[in-house]
C-alpha cells in the first residue's frame, strides 16, 4: 500500500503531469458551467487532442475533466437555478434559494468544501478497497437495483414537504413522460407519434435546461423582475456556524454517494437526490429545506462528488465501468494501448496509482480555485436582468443544440421551458418530475428484468437478503417518523422545539 | 415492405440507383469525384461508444489518405434512427459520410423509419464483430453444445443487451437452429450483461471479443464458442472453436463500417472506395482491427451492399417472430 502510494505520488507529481491535471480540472470546472455539455461529450471531445500524451498523462488530465465538471456543475445551479450537470440538478432547490437570500458565496463555498471532504473519504476508500468493493458491488442485481429504486421513489416523497399531493403528481407526471421511446427489452416505440426523434425518449437533459433556465427566465419576467440581489462582502464568505451546520450533511451525503457510486446502474444524480432526502429526513432544521438550507447544498454535492468518484472502482477494479463518462474513459484506455480489465491494478501499477493521486491533487487545486472563485462568481448575480436573461437564454439554447446537434432538442427545451414556467405560476415543485424522469427509465428496467428473472414472480425480491434489508429501509423510512412522533409526544408533554439561534433566524429572511 | 426479399431489394437498389444518379448534380462534383471542401462523418451514436470510436478512426484514417479535411459530427437518438435519416435528407452529397454498424438493418426491420440501406451509398465494410459464448468460469457448461442440451430440459437464463440487439439475433438463431428456448433478460449495453454476468444473475451472454477478453485472460469467464465463420486468429482467442464446430450452425456478426449518401454519382462512389481500399493498406486500419478484435474483412461497394441484402433478410427471420 505504501509502495503504491510512493509509486502513484512519483507518478503524479512531475511537472507536466501536475500541469496537465490542471488543465484537466480546469477545463472540467467550464464544461461543467455549460448546460448541456457534460463531462461525458468533454472527454470523448478531447480524446483525439491526448493522443500525442503518455497514457498515463492523458488519463490524468481526461479524469480531470470528470470530476472537475461535478465541481463546475454546482455553480450555475446555484446562480441562475441552471443546473449544469443532472446531478446538481437537486442543489438547484436550496442552492438557489441561499442565492436568492444573498448567500451565494456560501452556498458555492460549502460545495466546493462538501465537495472536497467527499472526494477525499471516497478516494481513500477506493485506495484501500476498490477490489473487495467491486466484487461485492456484483452482488448488486436487477433485483437488488429494482429495491434501491423502490427507496429512492419513497423518498421522492419527502420532496414534497408540505405539498405531498403536488409533489407526488408531479413525480408521476416525471415517471409518465419517461416512458416516452422504446422500453428495455422490447423493440415497439410508445408515444413517439411516428417521430424518430422520440424513439431514445424525451433525453433528461433537454427537460432539465428547460424546466429550470428557461422556466426561471420566463417566471421572472412575468413578476417584473426585481433589483438584482444586492450582497454584502460579508455574506459571500462562508461563516463558522455555516461550516459546524455542513459537517453532518456532508459526511452523510459522502457515504450515501460512495455507496451507490459503486453500485452498477445506480449513478451520481441518483446519489445527489437520496442525499437531499434523507438529509432533509434526520435533519433538525427540516423547516428550512426548500428556503435556502445550507444543508440541502452540502448533502447532495457531497453525494455526487463521492459517487463520481466511486465510480472508478468497478472501472479499474473490474473494467466495466460505472457511468457515462467512465465508459468513455475505458474507450481511451483501449486507444492508448492499453487492456482495460481485472487485472489492471496488477499490470499497469504505475499508470493506476499515478492516477489515483491526481485525483487528490486535482482535488485540492479544484478547492483551492473554487473557495476564492466563489465570492467572484457570486458577484455575477450583480449583472442587471436585462443583460443576464439574454446570456441565460443563449447558453441553454446553444447548450440544448449541441447535446445532439439537432434543432429538435431546442424545441423540447422551448416547450419544457413553458412547461416550467407554467409550474412556476402554479407553485408545482419540479424536482419531483426531474426525479420521477431519471428514475423512470432505471425503475422500468430493474422492472422488466426482476420480472424476467422472476420469471413473472416479484417473489424474487424477498428471496435477496441484499434486497430484503434495502426494502425494509424503504419500510423504516416510511413508518419511522411517525412512529418516533408518537413515542416522543406520548414520553414528552411539553414542546420539544428548540429555540432557534441567531444565525437561523438571519437564513429565514 | 417488411416482406421484400433480397432479390426484389436488389433489384429496387438497381432501379433506384438509377432514377437517382440522374439527379445527383446538386453536389458539384469535381472532375475525379473527389468531394469539394470539408467531409462530415455522421456518427449516429452517442460520443464514446463503439460507433463513435469507429467513426472518428475511420475519419482519422481517410483524412490521412486523402488529405481531405473529416470532422465527426455525433448525431444520437432513437438507437441510430435520428442519425440515419438526418443523413438521408444529406442525399446527393458527397462530402458526408456515416460511420454505419448494424442498426442500419435493424432499424428499417424493428421501427418505423424512412429509410434501408437501399437509400444510401454502401461503400466499405472493415470488418465484423462477431460475439462469443461465455460463462462464468464454475458453469457446469464446456460447449455450447452442453447449453444447448440443458436448455432442452432445465432453466438457462440469457442476458441479451437490446431488443434487436447482435445477441439477441445471435441467440434467437440458436434457438431456431436447435429447437431450445433460452430465457432471456434484456439489458442495456455489453457491459451491464456483463456485470450481471460476473455477478452471477443470469447463466450465459453473447458478448464481442473487446468485451470480454480481459475477463478471459483474467480467468473471470470461461469461452465456450464463437458464434464466427472461423476461428479467430488473435492469440487469446484462437482457442476457442467455433459454434459450427460444435455443431452449431450459427455466424452472424455486426459489421463496421462507412456509407456515402444515396444519389451519389459514379465517380464519387468511386473516389470513396479507392480511399476506402488506400484505408486498408494503412498501419491505422491493422490497428483499429485489431485493438477491437475485430475479423478484418474488407469489402467495398456493391459487395458491401449484397453482404448487407443478405443480412437483411437473416434480421427479417429473426424478428418475424
Amino acid at each position: 500500500m505504501i509502495d503504491n502510494l510512493i509509486l502513484g505520488f512519483s507518478t503524479a507529481f512531475t511537472a507536466e503531469n501536475l500541469l496537465w491535471c490542471f488543465i484537466g480540472v480546469l477545463l472540467g470546472t467550464v464544461i461543467g458551467l455549460m448546460p448541456g455539455l457534460g463531462s461525458t461529450t468533454g472527454v470523448a471531445i478531447l480524446i483525439p487532442l491526448t493522443l500525442t500524451l503518455e497514457p498515463v498523462t492523458a488519463l490524468i488530465m481526461l479524469a480531470g475533466i470528470y470530476y472537475g465538471a461535478q465541481y463546475g456543475g454546482t455553480i450555475t445551479s446555484v446562480l441562475i437555478s441552471t443546473p449544469g450537470e443532472a446531478a446538481s440538478v437537486v442543489t438547484t432547490l436550496d442552492g438557489y434559494q441561499m442565492a436568492k437570500n444573498g448567500k451565494a458565496g456560501s452556498a458555492l463555498a460549502i460545495s466546493a468544501i462538501g465537495s472536497f471532504v467527499a472526494a477525499i473519504i471516497s478516494l481513500a476508500l477506493l485506495m484501500a478497497l476498490a477490489p473487495p468493493l467491486a466484487d461485492l458491488a456484483l452482488n448488486f442485481g436487477p433485483v437488488e437495483n429494482l429495491a434501491i429504486m423502490i427507496l429512492g421513489l419513497i423518498i421522492v416523497v419527502s420532496f414534497a414537504g408540505g405539498a405531498l399531493s403536488r409533489g407526488l403528481m408531479m413525480a408521476a407526471a416525471g415517471l409518465l413522460i419517461s416512458t416516452v421511446g422504446v422500453a428495455t427489452g422490447f423493440s415497439d416505440a410508445r408515444f413517439t407519434f411516428g417521430n424518430i426523434n422520440l424513439l431514445g425518449g424525451i433525453p433528461f437533459i433537454e427537460v432539465m435546461i428547460g424546466l429550470f433556465a428557461i422556466g426561471e427566465v420566463l417566471h421572472q419576467i412575468r413578476m417584473g423582475a426585481d433589483a438584482p440581489i444586492r450582497t454584502r462582502f460579508r455574506d459571500m464568505v462562508i461563516s463558522r456556524s455555516e461550516l459546524k451546520r455542513s459537517a453532518g450533511p456532508i459526511l452523510r451525503g459522502s457515504g450515501i454517494g460512495f455507496v451507490l457510486g459503486i453500485l452498477p446502474g445506480a449513478g451520481s444524480t441518483l446519489a445527489s437526490f437520496m442525499a437531499y432526502g434523507i438529509e432533509k429526513r434526520v435533519s433538525p432544521r427540516k423547516a428550512m429545506f426548500g428556503k435556502g438550507a445550507i444543508e440541502g447544498v452540502a448533502a447532495p454535492e457531497s453525494a455526487n462528488n463521492a459517487a463520481a468518484n466511486a465510480n472508478f472502482v468497478p472501472t479499474l477494479a473490474l473494467g466495466i465501468p460505472g457511468g457515462g463518462t467512465t465508459a468513455v474513459l475505458l474507450g481511451a484506455f483501449t486507444i492508448y494501448g492499453l487492456q482495460p480489465g481485472p487485472r489492471l491494478f496488477e499490470t499497469q501499477p504505475t499508470l493506476i496509482w499515478g492516477l489515483l493521486v491526481s485525483f487528490f491533487i486535482g482535488n485540492v487545486m479544484l478547492l483551492v480555485l473554487n473557495l476564492p472563485l466563489a465570492p467572484v462568481f457570486a458577484q455575477m448575480l450583480r449583472i442587471p436582468y436585462g443583460y443576464l436573461y439574454p446570456i441565460i437564454l443563449l447558453t441553454s439554447f446553444v447548450g440544448a443544440y449541441s447535446v445532439s446537434n439537432n434543432m429538435f432538442s431546442v424545441l423540447l427545451v422551448l416547450i419544457f421551458g413553458i412547461i416550467g414556467w407554467i409550474m412556476k405560476e402554479l407553485d408545482l415543485p419540479m424536482a419531483p418530475l426531474v426525479l420521477g424522469l431519471v428514475l423512470g427509465p432505471l425503475f422500468e428496467k430493474a422492472l422488466v428484468q426482476t420480472s424476467a428473472l422472476g420469471q413473472g414472480s416479484f417473489l424474487i425480491l424477498l428471496q435477496s437478503p441484499i434486497s430484503v434489508v434495502v426494502l425494509l429501509f424503504a419500510v423504516a423510512l416510511m413508518v419511522g417518523p411517525k412512529i418516533a412522533a408518537r413515542v416522543a409526544v406520548r414520553r414528552s408533554p411539553r414542546p420539544t422545539r428548540t429555540p432557534i439561534s441567531d444565525d437561523e433566524r438571519e437564513d429565514a429572511r | 415492405m417488411k416482406s421484400r426479399t433480397p432479390l426484389a431489394a436488389a433489384g429496387l437498389a438497381a432501379v433506384s440507383l438509377f432514377a437517382l444518379t440522374g439527379c445527383g448534380a446538386s453536389a458539384e462534383p469535381a472532375a475525379d469525384g473527389a468531394p469539394s471542401g470539408n467531409v462530415t462523418m455522421v456518427v449516429p451514436m452517442g460520443a464514446g461508444g463503439g460507433s463513435d470510436q469507429s467513426g472518428r478512426a475511420i475519419a482519422s484514417g481517410l483524412e490521412e489518405g486523402t488529405g481531405l479535411n473529416i470532422s465527426v459530427e455525433n448525431r444520437e437518438g432513437g438507437s441510430g434512427a435520428v442519425g440515419y435519416s438526418y443523413f438521408l435528407s444529406q442525399n446527393g452529397k458527397s462530402n458526408y459520410l456515416l460511420a454505419s454498424e448494424t442498426a442500419l438493418l435493424a432499424l428499417p426491420v424493428t421501427q418505423d423509419v424512412e429509410f434501408t440501406y437501399e437509400d444510401f451509398t454502401p461503400i466499405m465494410k472493415l470488418g465484423d464483430d462477431y460475439t462469443l459464448l461465455v460463462v462464468a468460469p464454475d458453469a457446469p457448461y464446456d460447449t455450447c453444445s452442453d447449453v444447448v442440451d440443458a436448455a432442452k430440459d432445465e432453466r438457462v437464463v440469457a442476458a441479451v443487451s437490446g431488443a434487436t440487439s447482435l445477441d439477441e439475433i445471435v441467440f434467437t438463431l440458436v434457438e431456431s437452429d436447435q429447437d431450445v428456448e433460452f430465457d432471456r433478460v434484456p439489458f442495456e449495453s455489453g457491459s451491464e450483461v456483463l456485470t450481471a454476468l460476473l455477478g452471477g444473475q443470469i447463466d450465459v451472454a453473447s458478448l464481442n471479443p473487446s468485451e470480454v477478453v480481459a475477463q478471459l485472460e483474467a480467468g473471470d469467464l470461461k469461452a465456450l464458442c464463437a458464434f464466427s465463420e472461423e476461428r479467430y486468429e488473435y492469440e487469446a482467442l484462437s482457442d476457442i472453436p467455433t459454434a459450427k464446430e460444435q455443431g452449431i450452425d450459427v455466424a452472424f456478426a455486426q459489421y463496421r463500417g462507412f456509407i456515402a449518401p444515396g444519389g451519389i454519382t459514379e465517380d464519387q462512389t468511386q473516389y470513396w472506395i479507392e480511399a476506402g481500399q488506400a484505408y486498408e493498406e494503412s498501419d491505422a486500419y491493422t490497428e483499429y482491427i485489431e485493438s477491437n478484435y475485430l475479423q478484418a474483412n474488407a469489402v467495398y461497394g456493391d459487395e458491401f451492399s449484397e453482404y448487407l441484402a443478405g443480412n437483411t433478410a437473416d434480421l427479417e427471420v429473426v424478428f418475424a417472430e
